[in-house]
């Protein structure tokens, strides 16, 4: 509860502040800053520039502290650990990159990993996340702060949330103004969109890149406003930590190329975007193909040719521009090769939207529809993610193209496809949040500047007039068409017409009122739906008391102590990372899943009978078989309900010998009961679940054998293995592992003592014949 | 045509007991029932069976032709999304063999409605839906006479090279290409060209933010109500309890939406982000 309240209060006083800080900076809020300008006008303050920053730095602080705190939920409940599946290989080369150094982390070839193929591990991850925990902790450690690879992992996410609440106040502070700026780091501190991703424990790429979009982003738009090479080239390294954080790093590389092309077609050409594009293309290019995973992708993939494209489009737009400057009579050829170069750009950005609806709107292989992430998104996900301020920021952009300059340009072009490939992917949620947080601060800030001011800094024009003045002193360069005729001077010298208080107390009170209602909701989502490690589980009785289920943190345990140190382990790709991770222990597939070919193999083991799979595990050279089952505690997520996957993904390698028709009944359904197809009731998977479970009576109202999971009664309650037994079962019979039975000795072939034949026997023959006589 | 299928019932019942005219009594029947499906071939590529003419045209015995019959259920309140996709690939398949010159009388695509012909499936004691099965000329259909759905998918390709295998009529699918999408974007584009030609004197309104701030709008609002999802799973508009007759419009997990609610969704979100934008313009304006 604690961080309930550090949450709310926050958002309480951000809100507020956010309010008041406008209204002190009213009218300077220009691009360059916002802190220092001191034309303060709220009441009572002596000296408003000075406690503007300090309630800016307390705001920030608060926000960063609130987002740290609210992400702490598992590692409070439970301990500091790290979650999931993907954070444990994360850790694990975190962990090798600790101890052995970098160099040795980017030749580490990983023999436990993809038995018997291996996996490069340095050319095929993104390093940036283990070197930035790595760097921490040896910094750490020469300060003589001694603390354990693991924690610094844990705590990673949470602490670059701060971080990106930090930049996302700087971007928006660029677009709009401080006080927006504001409620923008304090929205993104908490909203359960970013948490998801980034909760203590949850060791992840997204944890740290969505910081480096977000500070990307700011000094893009930094470098475009000021056209300093400076800036531009603080651009290009945030840039380079992206490419080496997350693979979202095409995002950025998409996006910006897409708001030159915008602002080229809105004629708003200029140096500065001249300047700021061509440095970032070239040296963000040569950066990004430093990172040995990415490699000569830029160049070659279709993904990035709008980047490519653009720059040309750019290059050839300011060759005209300066033949137009030189040559009087070329305004025909002019138009001309605008329209041409406009083609093309427009063919690169067809292929690119091609390339993309091709990539993540139209995936029917089953190994990636089987991930429950890849999937589109419903209302209730976008409601769930982000609250209040998902109807929020439609408003917010709306305000951004009403007020149009080149920086909201980008942004609501980031608005746009970021809300695209949200609404095609579940997972893209985590892109679109950030861009939510600051419209909707934009949105709120506005409200509030409207409602919450005093009556008498009325007299002054409102904050959202600073991108005129922003485009009028830029006059000199630029073809600023667009929006320039409309002009509503008039209306704002229009003196105010009395907005009661009652009336302004009222929208205020409600503002807030939706605030605390976002905040209570984040609280409550962060706490229930993203705090839990999935490592350990916990269960509630009825009086509220908790059971935790350390059940596979036993039999990785059970596994690390009492096997060979090369023994390799079988198990649905899932549990690939946890096994190497926890039980440090060959495994075969994991769930980097670049080989659909060897999961199809182990799906096959595990779909076929024992004898078949038997034979598939010999040629593998597997010692165990890791399965969980959930049957007795009623745990969802187990392998029999992933079994359906299993077959499809083995029905695509070997149509020949798993068929998915087998595993339903005639009536098309998957049941484990004894009206279960009989290809299920005997395929190894469902052995190794139920086996011994026929003599296990859960309560006295079921039968035993009595799956809560599934609610039925097996079928197949006699299940005798021949090629493996049991090794482990833990507490909670939701890991059990299966030991290989070596091959038996050869039958021993029976030593007859050799006997010389008898004359008899020839005799006999002999004598054959004579009986047809 | 139902006073024609009476005769030949009639006839082909109180011929039964007269064994010397039989085999010329079924000769003239089977080639009626041909010169049948013949005409309603022509008429529509996939010829729509209820349980009366299933019983007639395909139970009966006299017959020299293969048919292959799509069990659907399409009335939209069976919700069956795939018979639908099935239902589209099928018509492909029978529109090739029908315009094809390989045309004959040997094989014909019929289906089979569940809302028409219930008692059929019944008969075969089928419970799934779609299914396509072969009869063939010869004999009752065998194991793999049933195509196997689950396995092949319903693309049409597939399902010729399946009927090649059962019945020996090789169908080259044509697919007629797909210019809904082309002619829509030259429609979108004909239509700012057009708008654009006849502004061209004042193109001002192409910097008219409004417009382009509404297009924004209503686009960030169509993706946050999940138009998408429903664009990718195709879910129904709403939901009706057969046993109550109760119509709900919001589903009851979060996995699933209905159309319906999206559209609630969008109303409201329309109605929030109006409210939030006009209470800050309100002093502005």
């Amino acid at each position: 509860m604690a961080e309930h309240h550090t949450a709310s209060d926050c958002k309480h006083k951000a809100s507020s502040n956010a309010g008041g800080s406008v209204s002190g900076n009213g009218r300077h809020s220009s691009p360059a800053g916002c802190g220092g300008s001191g034309g303060g006008l709220s009441g009572g303050l002596t000296q408003p520039a000075g406690w503007q920053s300090l309630l800016s730095f307390t705001i920030l602080f608060l926000a960063w502290l609130a987002g740290f705190s609210s992400r702490l939920f598992a590692v409070i409940r439970f301990e500091s650990i790290i979650h999931e599946f993907d954070p444990w290989f994360n850790y694990r080369s975190t962990h090798h990159l600790s101890t052995n150094g970098f160099y040795e982390f980017l030749n580490w070839f990983d023999e436990r990993a993809w038995y018997p193929l291996g996996r490069i591990v340095g050319g095929t991850v993104y390093p940036g996340l283990m070197v930035t925990a790595g760097l921490i902790h040896y910094i750490l450690n020469l300060l003589h702060v001694t603390v354990h690879i693991r924690d610094v992992c844990v705590f990673l996410a949470p602490v670059f949330s701060g971080l990106t609440a930090v930049s996302t106040f700087l971007l928006t502070r660029e677009l709009w103004n401080q006080g927006a700026g504001l409620l923008a780091a304090c929205f993104i501190a908490i909203v359960p969109g970013y948490i998801s991703r980034s909760v203590a424990g949850s060791f992840d790429n997204e944890g740290i890149a969505i910081f480096a979009l977000q500070f990307t982003y700011y000094l893009w738009v930094k470098s475009v406003k000021t056209g300093s090479v400076f800036w531009t080239i603080g651009c290009c390294l945030s840039y380079f930590y992206m490419v080496s954080a997350w693979g979202g790093y095409v995002f950025i590389i998409n996006l910006i190329p897409l708001h030159v092309f915008v602002l080229l077609l809105m004629q708003r050409f200029s140096r500065r975007l001249y300047i700021a594009y061509s440095t970032f293309y070239i040296v963000g290019l040569v950066l990004s193909m430093q990172i040995p995973f990415v490699g000569f992708q830029p160049i070659r993939t279709s993904e990035h040719m709008a980047a490519a494209g653009v720059f040309a489009l750019l290059q050839a737009y300011a060759f005209l521009q300066y033949l137009k400057d030189r040559l009087t009579r070329q305004e025909f050829q002019t138009l001309f090769f605008l329209g041409v170069s406009l083609a093309a750009g427009v063919v690169f950005l067809t292929v690119i939207y091609l390339t993309y609806t091709g990539e993540y709107a139209k995936i029917h292989i089953p190994i990636i529809a089987s991930v429950s992430e890849h999937q589109p998104t419903t209302w209730v996900s976008f409601f769930f993610d982000l609250h209040i301020l998902v109807c929020t920021f439609p408003a917010g952009l709306w305000f951004c193209i009403k007020n149009i300059n080149d920086e909201r340009v980008f942004v609501a072009l980031y608005a746009i496809s970021a809300v695209y490939f949200a609404g095609v992917m579940v997972r893209l949620m985590l892109t679109l949040t950030p861009v939510v947080c600051m419209l909707s601060a934009i949105a709120f800030s506005s409200v509030f500047e409207h409602y919450l001011g005093d009556d008498m800094k009325r007299e002054n024009p409102p904050a959202e007039d600073s991108s005129d003045e922003d485009d009028k002193r830029n006059q000199g360069n630029l073809y600023d068409k667009a929006g320039k005729v409309r002009k509503h001077v008039s209306e704002q010298d229009r003196p105010e017409e009395g907005l009661g208080p009652n009336i302004k107390s009222i929208v205020t009170m409600l503002m807030l009122m939706l605030l605390m209602m976002f905040a209570v909701h984040c609280t409550w989502v962060t706490s229930n739906a993203y705090s839990s490690p999935s490592v350990v589980l916990a269960s509630y009785n009825h009086d509220g008391s908790r059971n935790i289920l350390d059940d596979f943190r036993e039999a990785y345990y059970w596994l690390r102590q009492n096997t060979d140190e090369h023994a390799r382990v079988m198990s649905w790709w899932d549990y690939g990372y946890q096994i190497a991770g926890m039980a440090n222990r060959t495994t075969l597939v994991d769930n980097n899943t670049w080989n659909n070919s060897h999961i199809a193999l182990v799906g096959k083991a595990m779909s076929s009978n024992e004898s078949a799979a038997y034979e598939i595990m010999k040629s593998l050279d597997v010692d165990y078989v890791l399965i969980i089952f959930g049957g007795v505690i009623g745990y969802s997520g187990d392998d029999i309900n992933k079994f359906l996957w299993m077959v499809r993904i083995a029905e695509g390698e070997h149509p020949k010998d798993i068929r998915e028709s087998d595993y339903f009944t005639p009536q098309g359904e998957f049941r484990v009961d004894k009206a279960g197809s009989p290809t299920l009731l005997n395929c190894l998977m469902y052995k190794m679940s139920y086996y011994r479970f026929g003599e296990m009576q859960l309560d006295f109202r079921t039968p035993p054998g009595f799956d809560r999971t599934r609610n039925a009664e097996i079928g197949n309650k006699d299940i005798r293995l021949k090629h493996l037994e049991e090794a482990f079962t833990s507490e909670h019979w939701l890991v059990r592992i299966y030991r290989v039975k070596k091959q038996e000795n050869r039958q021993a072939l029976d030593h007859k003592l050799r006997n010389i034949a008898a004359k008899q026997k020839y005799t006999s023959k002999k004598v054959l014949p004579s009986r047809f006589h | 045509m139902f006073y024609k299928l009476l005769i030949v019932v009639f006839l082909a019942v109180s011929l039964q007991g007269a064994p010397a005219d039989g085999q010329k009594k079924k000769e003239t029947l089977l080639s009626e029932k041909v010169s049948q499906m013949m005409e309603w071939t022509s008429k529509r590529a996939v010829i729509r069976l209820n349980g009366e003419k299933f019983r007639r045209l395909i139970r009966a015995p006299p017959r020299n032709y293969s048919v292959i019959i799509m069990f659907t259920a399409l009335q939209p309140q069976r919700q069956c999304g795939v018979c639908k996709q099935a239902d589209e690939e099928y018509q492909i398949l029978a529109n090739s063999w029908r315009y094809s010159n390989a045309f004959t009388n040997r094989i014909f695509f019929a289906m089979v409605d569940f809302d028409e012909g219930s008692d059929v499936f019944q008969m075969l004691n089928m419970n799934s839906a779609p299914t396509f099965i072969n009869f063939p000329a010869k004999g009752k259909p065998k194991r793999a006479d049933t195509y196997e759905l689950q396995v092949r998918g319903f693309a049409a390709e597939q399902l010729a090279r399946w009927v090649a295998d059962r019945t020996d009529v090789h169908i080259r699918v044509i697919r007629p290409p797909n210019y809904a999408g082309p002619l829509m974007l030259g429609l979108l584009l004909a239509f700012i060209g057009s708008l654009a030609y006849v502004r061209r004197n004042n193109l001002e309104f192409l910097f008219n933010k409004n417009v382009w701030a509404f297009s924004a709008l209503c686009f960030v609002l169509i993706m946050t109500s999940g138009q998408m999802w429903n664009h990718i799973r195709g879910p129904p508009y709403a939901h009706k309890n057969p046993n109550t007759g109760q119509v709900s419009y919001i589903h009851g997990s979060s996995q699933a939406q209905f159309v319906a609610e999206t559209h609630i969704v969008l109303l409201f979100s329309i109605l929030h982000c109006s409210r939030i934008s006009h209470t800050a313009q309100l002093h502005t304006e």
